[in-house]
């Protein structure tokens, strides 16, 4: 079925995200793995959404305000980077120890 | 959109061949600059897979939104901090990397065995029979914009308030 394909595809970007997110050591390419794990999950509301909801489409819905509340975090996330750069000149996160001393 | 099989089965097999090698380049490239761009082809075939899903409205808004603005936003910030740190950004193996791709890889696993096991046929029976027979003679937009002005109303002003607040946010931290 083709719907399942679907879903191994999102699981693949998942995991695909979630390494890159454990194992990155800039804070710009965290950002993006994160990206990539909220597309995944937009990626099995909308199949859901068509699968089984197709009259009332809820996770259209949902899967909006996923990219409202993605877009709001990146560019906060975004500002904090620049600020720490400003700061630091660097954007490594394990020397990102502001709140250390 | 209802496409005949194969040529859904060639559409989602070429766009999921490209979505996974542009995720795992994002991952993987050493230079941020070629990862970003990398993050944008991900999000412009995932705007194409919403297409024939039939939710047309989620695949123009995740091409405006994330390949608009996102993509374009986090290119301007890699662009702006690019220093010689990245030049010798060298790709060290170490056993942390080691551990956690065990880690992903198991729960892969886990989620590919536990998908095929579900009985969505059930599921997709019982939701069937409790819907509410109407004809459907306006679109989804139409149907979208309904929802999000009657059920889903102080979920979109609390959105709105949430991205007005982010803004002042992005602007007071990054301008000091």
């Amino acid at each position: 079925m083709m719907f399942e394909h679907v879903l191994f595809l999102s699981v693949c970007l998942f995991s695909i995200g979630l390494y890159g997110l454990i194992t990155s050591r800039n804070m710009v390419r965290a950002l993006m793995c994160l990206e990539l794990i909220l597309n995944s999950v937009n990626i099995n509301l909308v199949t859901f959404s068509d699968i089984f909801d197709s009259r009332q489409l809820k996770g259209n819905i949902f899967s909006i305000f996923i990219i409202a509340v993605a877009a709001a975090e990146a560019a906060i996330g975004l500002a904090i980077v620049s600020s720490i750069h400003r700061n630091r000149k660097s954007t490594r996160i394990n020397q990102s120890n502001l709140l250390n001393n | 959109m209802d496409l005949p099989g194969p040529i859904h089965y060639i559409l989602v097999a070429l766009l999921g061949s490209v979505l996974i090698l542009g995720g795992l380049g994002v991952v993987l490239l050493t230079n941020p600059i070629y990862s970003a761009f990398s993050l944008g082809l991900v999000l412009v075939c995932i705007s194409l897979f919403y297409i024939p899903s039939n939710s047309f409205f989620v695949a123009a808004a995740q091409l405006l939104i994330y390949v608009g603005a996102v993509n374009v936003l986090i290119i301007f910030a890699v662009m702006f901090m690019n220093g010689s740190e990245y030049s010798n950004d060298s790709y060290f193996w170490t056993i942390g990397d080691g551990v956690t791709s065990l880690i992903c890889t198991s729960i892969l696993f886990s989620l590919i065995t536990t998908i095929p096991d579900t009985s969505w046929y059930g599921i997709i029976w019982t939701t069937r029979s409790n819907q509410i027979i109407e004809q459907d003679l306006i679109s989804n937009v139409q149907q979208i914009g309904i929802h999000l002005s009657t059920d889903f109303y102080l979920p979109f002003e609390l959105i709105s308030i949430i991205l007005l607040v982010s803004l002042i946010g992005a602007i007071t931290m990054a301008r000091q």
